[in-house]
């Protein structure tokens, strides 16, 4: 295709592969002025190469191979120029590569809206398995509330009475307070202690001398009740006739029964593990 | 050296004017501009062996990039385009090595 096809003769090795290619130049081209190539052969290339560059010299030759050369300087200048030029990067390429990139960004961009969704449905879980935990953990907070005021674990407050039974003789017994305790139960009583004691389902009182002792604490005369629950209720379920107060003042004890709008029962009690009990619900 | 400043001139022309590459061309054109430098390189070294000549330059040179385009131009119209410039720079890439090793040989004796 150029002129490295017409190589002489006493050239390095490789110059016999290139020979196997079709002469494409006729060999009479050179030997148009033979005398000068004679003249010329004699140099080394290098010397040929310093002689063609300086000094310079106006030939046809020259004239020609400058306008091939500025040809490929500008081609080669417009083509890096539009190259680097990076928002035409797409600009040169063909149909097909467009096609195929165009393609190819449909498959990634696809790629990433299912992987965009299954995230969000992966969150979109994670959040209603969080909100339900929060609901349990709420929900178990308020039950333990409820609970630990059965048990006697946590201090309660609210509307209730006081009751404070003066025993000046010593003739109130503990089957007395307890009568009185299961009256107040039975109308209602939320939460009660005595003398600082926390009543709760397990109580037990006996008789300790002159005093009674409540699940083994000795409390004094004279006894002091308080009590939550609804006071219109409590109050008329020991002044019944017959009842807690009438049995009591036959005891020559006096009982003064007290409404309030706030009755605080902050006598605790210890959360004891049952040995046996075990809880059947799952 | 005129042929030098005229690459060089070409070079900074191309850079100064910045001309739109018009659609029909652009695909071709570094195919075009790799062929030349082919046909660039072969010339050189044809003017160290002692045989260069300006008119098998010009015939080369030209028929370099008339026949590479139309290689490109001939493999996209087959539909395969992209494989065929690969092929026709490989190609050009290999003979650009070897006149350049040729070359190196003449002005290193190396």
């Amino acid at each position: 295709m150029s002129n490295q096809d017409e190589t002489q003769p006493e050239e390095t090795p490789t110059t016999r592969l290139r020979r196997e290619l079709p002469a494409e130049v006729p060999a009479a081209a050179p030997q148009a002025d033979a005398s000068e190539e004679a003249a010329e052969s004699a140099l080394t290339g290098r010397q040929r190469l310093v002689k063609g560059l300086w000094p310079p010299r106006v030939t046809r030759a020259q004239l020609i191979v400058a306008v091939l050369l500025f040809g490929l300087g500008f081609g080669l200048a417009v083509q890096v120029a539009s190259n680097s030029d990076s928002s035409n990067a797409l600009r040169g390429a063909r149909q097909e590569d467009l096609v195929r990139i165009l393609d190819e960004l449909d498959d990634r961009s696809q790629r990433l809206e299912d992987e965009k969704q299954g995230l969000e449905k992966q969150r979109q879980e994670l959040e209603n398995s969080s909100d339900q935990a929060e609901e349990a953990r709420k929900q178990t907070v308020e039950k333990e509330k409820q609970l630990g005021i059965l048990a006697g674990t946590v201090a309660a407050q609210g509307p209730g009475i006081t009751v404070t039974i003066e025993d000046t003789k010593g003739t109130v017994e503990a089957d007395m307070l307890l009568d009185a305790i299961q009256e107040l139960r039975a109308a209602g009583a939320e939460a009660i202690q005595v003398n600082g004691v926390r009543v709760v389902a397990g109580t037990y009182l006996t008789d300790s001398g002159e005093s009674v002792s409540v699940d083994g604490n000795k409390i004094n005369a004279p006894y002091r009740f308080k009590v939550i629950g609804k006071p219109q209720d409590l109050e008329p379920a020991l002044n019944i006739p017959g009842g807690v107060v009438q049995t009591l003042e036959k005891e020559q004890a006096t009982v003064t029964v007290e409404r309030s709008t706030k009755i605080v029962v902050d006598a605790l009690r210890a959360a004891e593990q049952p040995d046996y009990a075990r809880s059947s619900s799952q | 050296m005129i042929a030098v400043l005229g690459l060089v001139v070409g070079v900074v022309a191309g850079l100064l004017v910045r001309p739109e590459v018009p659609a029909v061309v652009e695909p071709y054109l570094p195919i075009a501009v790799v062929a030349a430098l082919d046909a660039v390189f072969g010339g050189l070294r044809a003017m160290l062996d002692g045989i260069f000549d300006d008119k098998v330059f010009v015939v080369s040179f030209l028929s370099n990039v008339v026949v590479a385009a139309l290689i490109v131009f001939l493999g996209d119209k087959l539909g395969v385009g992209a494989q065929l410039s690969t092929g026709v720079v490989v190609v050009l890439g290999i003979r650009i090595f070897s006149n350049a090793a040729a070359i190196r040989r003449h002005v290193f004796r190396a």
